[in-house]
């Protein structure tokens, strides 16, 4: 597989997992405009916008300040997320960035896969925002996480399980990896101890789609240590961090040119480290409260490292090492 | 009727009033100066156009713009685009489709392939003359100067053995029909561009007439990417696969669709040059799990940019070493550096006398009239006559930087003049062609609209491929002879039939 091509195919998966992972955590908050309190819909914002690096907007802290500033501004807060193309992690932005990736590799997608993100990509283009706000704010978010799953399916049903298809893959799970460890980071931190509005850890399953899942094998009380370490290590759930090290040490493994022999490439003995720090490490039931958040930070670290690695090794390498031997 | 009732009874032998002038014709005006593809001078269809037309006799204005909608959202969804960078963005446009397909009888294509296949050969043999002893040179049929001081006339390849002599292994010339029958407009033997519209118009228009399509025995056109392949490998000597790689200028190329397309369809690497390494004159591409030997590369990249060492050393497309390479054998490169020369607006005057010198043959497709403005007799005419005649650059592409002389005002008249003057070697001039119209669905009506052809020449080892079909390249605007797609120009499905 062409080193650009591969690079192509990973930032593809990565574009795509941005702009469903900004799509759900819309419409979590789209869903509570209706009927949550304005000083938790102010935090919610700040969680949502902290959770994907964009700079937290000048929100009121006052409650009554909150309730009328919230409710006119909800409408550009989303804005910025939906449709801003100078928003670089703007859903629009997002699509049309994995689009760029898509046509680019062309020669190597089925056509079924073009089409389907392309309608996708167009649908999102011609939205009319303000008319969609109108008829329901959550709805937009709800109709591009059915698109995306839509083409995630398309790519499942289509796809030869190649180095194409490792590569896509690879690029989301990173990117979900780097995602639920800064979405992680960030709800533990706004759930600190202290007097002000809290978010429930519910709603992080919920967030996470995981909540149906914690009530079918946990409880429906939702506890603070249960839910961060079922969200951490619970091997069924897609969210899961563990779900996600585990796929990427798979695929990294599946790639690999030595074919898994003694020694690894870089980025899959890296994989495997995650691996198993993510087994050890953050979310333990027994932990003390707080320790979690170095573990966050540490394996976000990680990832980013993760995701160097996979450059320097696959795409970016020096000619001399790539020749024949 | 219902659309796939239409799609149900796609044809219809029954002899019907559809005389143009009448019925879903009745917009459809006939001027005895243009040929029509479709209708004779009285007025009745063609024979082989008599299906065609009785099954869109049957159609409501309705039924064929729903056929024409569905073609459209087909290249829109599919992203059968081309790209233009404008001043500030680039943007990516549809190209726009006809869904009314042009019908050539086995006769009238029989009579193009053999004038194509003679063209090719020739040309070939031109191009080796000219780098090797420059026996026409020398015989005067065709002034030394000419190719010489051609821009696209490439010294790096003088002396140089191209693999097999084919210098041209892929090209598509434009073919148009006018009273007097088929002459060739131009010669397009760099990298010659429309071959994936071509294929896909096909597959759309197949899907629009299922019947009407099986019941004409229309020739196949689908192997093309097979033949390319076949084409380009035949050029080397190998033992095992040779890897193919399409090099493309990359994705703001306005034609980038059609490179991925062919790479895709070949099963070829896509490639930039970025994506090219040349270590000890061995061509290498970038994979995810180290550098890949490259055997033969397929060029969508124009000479100039091709490679920063031989030639123009500001390229960043291209690919440094990749001469050398290319020199010392071990990569073939399709088509190859230098062929430029024989598509020159100028030299393409000269076509008739280079076949009849390297074959021995009197042309089968004509050529149209062309007066040199290098020549003073050319110049004069050519400002005697402005108003009537169509200007073109003579390294010009694309429908840019020509003056079609009844279409343009005095004073675009007088600027063109003006440049004609201070460099008339750089310019060529025809007359306005009365190009063959077909029949077209535009703005809700069947209308004439004039067309050109552009079918493509594959010249392997040993053969000559030439796919039973062509980019049916038709001026949507009405009086319009402008075809180019980045002039208002559409495209059309051409049809060769069997028998």
């Amino acid at each position: 597989m062409l080193a650009r091509a591969a690079a192509d195919f990973y930032w593809m998966g990565r574009y795509l997992e941005r702009t469903e992972h900004t799509a759900r955590l819309l419409e979590f908050q789209l869903t509570r405009l209706v009927d949550t309190p304005a000083d938790q819909l102010a935090l919610g914002w700040r969680v949502v916008y902290t959770t994907l690096g964009h700079p937290v907007p000048l929100v009121p802290t006052d409650a009554d300040e909150a309730e009328v500033f919230l409710i006119a501004d909800a409408y550009t807060l989303a804005g910025t997320l939906v449709e801003d193309v100078t928003n670089p992690n703007s859903m629009i932005s997002c699509w049309s960035q994995a689009r760029e990736n898509a046509r680019q590799l062309r020669p190597w997608l089925p056509v079924r896969v073009w089409t389907c993100l392309n309608q996708g990509f167009m649908w999102i283009r011609d939205c009319d925002f303000a008319r969609a706000w109108a008829e329901g704010p959550a709805e937009l978010a709800l109709e591009a996480i059915d698109r995306l799953h839509l083409l995630v399916g398309v790519v499942d049903a289509m796809m030869s399980r190649d180095d194409a298809w490792r590569f896509m893959e690879l690029g989301r799970l990173v990117e979900r990896l780097q995602h639920q460890a800064v979405l992680l980071d960030t709800w533990v931190r706004a759930g600190q101890p202290s007097d002000g509005p809290r978010l429930s850890w519910s709603d992080l399953l919920r967030v996470c789609r995981a909540y149906e899942l914690y009530r079918r094998r946990r409880s429906i009380q939702v506890r603070r240590e249960s839910a961060i370490g079922f969200l951490v290590r619970n091997p069924e759930l897609p969210r899961s961090l563990r779900f996600a090290v585990h796929r990427i040490e798979q695929l990294l493994s599946g790639i690999d040119p030595r074919g898994a022999r003694y020694p690894l490439a870089a980025p899959h003995r890296m994989a495997i480290r995650l691996a198993a720090s993510v087994e050890m490490d953050p979310g333990d039931e027994d932990q003390t409260r707080g320790s979690e958040l170095d573990s966050f930070s540490v394996l976000l670290r990680d990832s980013r490292q993760l995701h160097d690695l996979i450059m320097a090794t696959y795409v970016n390498y020096p000619v001399e090492r790539g020749l024949p031997s | 009727m219902t659309v796939s009732a239409f799609l149900g009874n796609g044809f219809d032998d029954e002899p019907r009033a559809c005389a143009a002038g009448s019925g879903a014709f009745a917009d459809y005006d006939l001027e005895a100066r243009f040929y029509d593809e479709v209708f004779q001078n009285d007025g009745t269809p063609r024979e082989s156009c008599r299906k065609l037309v009785n099954s869109l006799s049957r159609a409501s204005a309705d039924d064929l713009a729903t056929l024409q909608e569905g073609v459209a959202r087909r290249f829109v969804h599919e992203g059968i685009t081309f790209t233009v960078l404008g001043a500030t963005r680039m943007s990516e446009h549809i190209i726009p489709i006809d869904c009314v397909p042009r019908v050539l009888t086995a006769a009238e294509w029989d009579h193009i392939d053999r004038g194509l296949r003679q063209r090719l050969t020739a040309m070939n043999l031109f191009l080796r003359d000219i780098y090797h002893e420059g026996h026409s040179l020398r015989d005067g049929v065709i002034p030394h100067e000419l190719v010489l001081g051609c821009p696209q006339y490439r010294v790096e390849m003088r002396g140089l053995k191209v693999p097999h002599d084919v210098y041209v292994a892929v090209c598509g010339t434009d073919v148009v029909r006018t009273n007097d029958g088929f002459a060739v407009l131009e010669d397009n033997l760099r990298v010659p561009s429309g071959v994936s519209y071509m294929l896909a118009c096909r597959t759309a228009i197949k899907r629009a007439f299922p019947r009407l399509y099986r019941a004409q025995g229309v020739r196949e056109i689908s192997r093309y990417p097979e033949h390319l392949y076949t084409t380009l490998t035949s050029l080397g000597s190998w033992g095992r696969d040779p890897r193919v790689a399409v090099l493309t200028p990359g994705h703001y190329n306005s034609a980038y669709y059609e490179h991925a397309f062919l790479a895709g369809e070949m099963g070829a690497e896509l490639v930039e040059g970025r994506d090219l390494v040349v270590h000890d004159a061995i061509v290498y591409v970038r994979t995810a799990s180290g550098l890949k030997r490259i055997d033969v590369i397929y060029r969508r990249v124009d000479d100039d940019f091709l490679d920063p060492v031989t030639f123009r050393s500001d390229s960043l497309l291209g690919v440094p070493g990749l001469f050398n390479a290319y020199r010392t054998g071990n990569v073939v490169i399709a088509n190859a550096p230098g062929t430029g020369v024989a598509d020159d607006k100028a030299v393409y005057s000269y076509v008739p006398r280079i076949i009849r010198y390297f074959l021995d043959e009197e042309p089968i497709l004509a050529n149209v009239e062309t007066h040199l403005c290098r020549e003073p007799d050319g110049l004069a005419h050519t400002l005697d006559h402005l108003e009537n005649l169509v200007v073109k650059e003579v390294g010009g592409s694309g429908g840019y930087g020509m003056l079609v002389g009844p279409h343009s005002t005095a004073a675009e008249r007088e600027a063109y003049a003006a440049r004609l003057r201070a460099d008339p070697t750089n310019f060529i001039s025809q007359p306005v062609l009365d190009l063959s119209r077909a029949s077209c669905f535009v703005d809700g009506r069947l209308e004439p609209r004039h067309v050109d052809v552009r079918p493509f020449v594959l010249r392997g080892r040993e053969d000559i491929h030439i796919s039973p079909g062509g980019l049916c390249r038709v001026a949507l605007r009405k009086g319009s002879l402008v075809v180019n797609s980045s002039q208002g120009g559409g495209c059309k499905d051409l049809w060769i039939l069997r028998d």
